[in-house]
């Protein structure tokens, strides 16, 4: 018993420990306009780090996101800023974390993927709270009462249509059954397989025959194994013609399955993303398109966003980036693929 | 003191894992807050004198209106005049420098803080190109409190967040070391949080019918959610027990089944928001200054404290944990005292479960991945044997507290993320092989 009251005591004792008093004490020398020893200061020198950045991605096991990371770290640095970047691991509760952990370390900003757009709110809102300006890039964050002050994006339902039109332009006249892997856990693939389904349903309208049907809508976890066993189950079920993912990795699961099968030749995928691995697989014939997202330019739009912010400039609080197609030809002649 | 050091290693543990982080954390620290302004303020009367003439320029949140009252009414006790400019977004500064500035003849000095100073509209040269607009604004300086070293991991704010953010996993690692104490395991809780979650969610969405949910009707969703998780529990007892299953299996399948009923019953992955001034309370709330989940979790562990050490109820779970056959013999009732356990131990999950609604306000079927181990990891480095029939309640939240400070401390450090893993599984692995070195060694000290 006296064991555990020393240790609350001590619990108590650290929650009451304001490190703010030993301002006053611990002198600094890095200050940067220090005006006991000059009345007129000049304004931070350029080569001091300006602050931090803290960035929690959504999850750096998928190269998109860290392709991000990457890019947010290399703009923000160029303007004198660091960035420490966390992997939240799809989990809401680290991410809800890693915010508390960069407002503990007042952080100039924070950038999120939210693991869940509603979810994420009370942390987000202390972070406002705390004055901390939050951005997002990729997925967005619709939890009520919080302040964003931007976010950059793809025009997944821009995307999805992309995708619908090469489905048409691969299966031609004929029409045919199609397999859709989906994740519905991410708002983003919603987006996408909505804009499939509406260019796909113009096509079907008053057509009597070649009509594009979708024999079955699967959850292939946006992974590679979960896509093969989605595509797998579909084949015994089905006598599929395509295959729409809703991302690279899960893509190219379903062309293992179909390989398996030996049926690799005569069914089309549409994947989605245009990660390294899928441009790769478009050079080889195993996909026939992409709709290709941007994230290295999402990793630098989101921090020249807060550096426009920090500037008070002007800049779109949602901007959406337009995918575009990739096809055969497109990856031939891509100089990453050399 | 050898003895101390014996029956304490994992607080050596703790002790030594702060010191480092302490050395490893060290940066530096801008102050916001009453103090700086205050020091912010002396500053400047130190750098113009009394009659100066002064803006503050801040953000408009909580800690920063503290911080630019203080420099208001510390410079105004030395008869300076002060006017204050809170913008919501740095973009509105330049505006409201022109609106103030106009009218006057000349300012001195314009007082922000240290992220203030990044801010385009109170750099140098805008400010002298506002200068031929405003003529008040030439030669305005902008300063900003002193910055001093420090341990970001030893502040206030982190460490209060290290336990509150892991108050969850110290509620159910309360519940899992009776279980582990009685040799068993228990590997649903972080589905059983979620279950916990949703099922809150669900009734308060009910009895609210889109309206914000009153105390009272609040407390009783909130009960039906621990209610579920001890039944919950209840079951994987008197399964394992009367059915004689491992509880590996029982509560693996029950993991499972928790999972799937809480995504069934959210009907999407995604959070049920719950709007309820009690739950946001309880969970971003503070008493005396201290955020409620850590007052809850300091009850619990008191109370579970005193229950396993001064008890009959406490003597029995040792008992059967440590030798059941012999437990029977002298009578104590080692079925019944299995389930019990396993049935607190939901109902401690399911309150965690409560706390995390209430952090996030909302029931996310997503909680709690992976807490499982997270607990038992806990558990275990607090010095409670998996084989049952020792370990202790201060253990476990010794224990907790070295897996939280890891975990934090690598974040603060900025080690990389994928390098966390492996530190991680390596610092578990060290406090573990510590824990056992010393019993080892604390065996040979008595046997001499």
């Amino acid at each position: 018993m006296r064991k555990l009251s020393l240790l609350l005591m001590g619990l108590v004792a650290v929650l009451c420990c304001r490190p703010e008093t030993t301002t006053n004490t611990a002198t600094s020398t890095t200050t940067s306009s220090a005006a006991t020893s000059n009345p007129a200061p000049d304004i931070t020198p350029a080569t001091e780090s300006k602050g931090t950045i803290g960035f929690s991605a959504l999850t750096l096991t998928n190269p998109f996101f860290k392709i991000i990371a990457e890019n947010l770290t290399k703009e923000a640095k160029k303007h004198g800023y660091d960035v420490i970047v966390n992997d939240a691991d799809r989990d809401v509760n680290k991410q809800a974390k890693h915010i508390d952990n960069y407002i503990a370390q007042k952080v100039t900003a924070i950038v999120i993927n939210p693991a869940d757009r509603v979810t994420i709110g009370p942390a987000v809102k202390k972070a406002n709270d705390a004055g901390i300006p939050v951005f997002t890039n990729d997925l967005q964050c619709v939890a009520e009462g919080v302040k964003i002050s931007g976010h950059i994006g793809t025009d997944n339902y821009q995307g999805g249509k992309l995708a619908g039109e090469a489905m048409i332009e691969a299966l031609g006249e004929n029409g045919g059954k199609v397999l859709i892997l989906h994740f519905k856990q991410a708002n983003s693939c919603v987006l996408r397989v909505d804009g499939f389904m509406e260019v796909i349903d113009a096509y079907n309208e008053g057509r009597e025959s070649g009509k594009i049907e979708i024999v079955a809508t699967l959850d292939g976890g946006g992974l590679r194994d979960e896509g093969y066993a989605a595509t797998a189950d579909a084949l015994q079920a089905h006598e599929l013609d395509a295959v729409f993912a809703i991302n690279d990795p899960s893509a190219l699961g379903a062309w293992t399955a179909l390989n398996e099968a030996q049926k690799a030749d005569k069914v089309v995928i549409i994947g989605f993303d245009g990660q390294l691995e899928g441009k790769q697989a478009i050079k080889e014939g195993k996909i026939y398109a992409d709709p290709i997202q941007f994230p290295a330019q999402m990793g630098q739009v989101t921090a020249q966003n807060i550096i426009k912010y920090l500037d008070g400039e002007e800049f779109a609080e949602v901007e959406l980036i337009p995918t575009e197609l990739y096809r055969k030809a497109d990856a031939e002649n891509d100089p990453e693929l050399q | 003191m050898k003895k101390f050091l014996y029956d304490n290693g994992s607080v050596v543990v703790l002790v030594l894992l702060c010191l480092y982080y302490a050395i490893a954390t060290v940066d530096t620290i801008y102050p916001v807050g009453p103090a700086a302004g205050r020091q912010l303020a002396r500053q400047l009367v130190a750098a113009y004198g009394d009659s100066t003439e002064v803006m503050v320029v801040v953000g408009e949140s909580a800690s920063e209106r503290e911080f630019a009252e203080a420099v208001r009414s510390e410079l105004e006790s030395s008869g300076a005049a002060v006017h204050v400019l809170l913008a919501d977004k740095p973009a509105t500064v330049r505006q409201g420098l022109v609106e103030f500035a106009s009218g006057r003849q000349k300012m001195d000095a314009i007082a922000t803080h240290h992220a203030g100073m990044q801010w385009g509209p109170l750099q140098a040269d805008r400010l002298q190109a506002l200068a031929s607009e405003v003529p008040a604004l030439r030669d305005v300086k902008v300063h900003e409190p002193r910055s001093y070293r420090w341990p970001t991991f030893f502040t206030q704010a982190n460490l209060i967040n290290v336990i509150n953010q892991n108050s969850a996993i110290f509620i159910i690692a309360i519940g899992m070391t009776m279980v582990i104490i009685c040799a068993g395991i228990d590997l649903s809780v972080g589905s059983l949080v979620a279950l916990a979650a949703v099922v809150v969610a669900i009734v308060a969405e009910k009895v609210s019918a889109g309206q914000p949910v009153s105390t009272p009707a609040m407390l009783l969703c909130c009960a039906a959610g621990v209610l579920m998780c001890a039944l919950w529990g209840m079951g994987s007892g008197i399964v394992s027990t009367y059915f004689r299953v491992p509880a590996f299996i029982v509560t693996l399948a029950i993991m499972s089944m928790a999972r799937g009923l809480a995504f069934t019953l959210a009907g999407s992955p995604e959070g049920i928001s719950i709007d309820s001034a009690f739950l946001t309370e309880l969970g971003t709330g503070r008493t005396m200054g201290i955020p409620n989940p850590i007052l809850v979790m300091i009850v619990l562990y008191s109370a579970s404290h005193i229950f396993m050490t001064r008890t009959r109820f406490g003597r029995y779970i040792y008992a059967v944990g440590g030798n059941p056959e012999a437990a029977r013999l002298s009578g104590v009732p080692v079925k019944g005292i299995l389930v019990m356990v396993y049935a607190a131990g939901g109902a401690l999950t399911g309150l965690a479960g409560v706390i995390e609604t209430a952090r996030f306000e909302s029931g996310d079927p997503k909680l709690g991945e992976g807490f499982e181990l997270q607990v038992i990891a806990a558990v275990v480095v607090g010095g409670t044997s998996l084989f049952g029939g020792e370990g202790r309640i201060v253990g476990t939240l010794v224990g907790a507290l070295i897996i939280a400070v890891i975990d934090n401390g690598l974040n603060m450090a900025g080690v990389d993320s994928y390098a966390q893993m492996i530190v991680f599984g390596l610092l578990i692995l060290a406090a573990a092989l510590l824990e056992q070195l010393k019993k080892y060694a604390w065996k040979r000290m008595s046997a001499k």
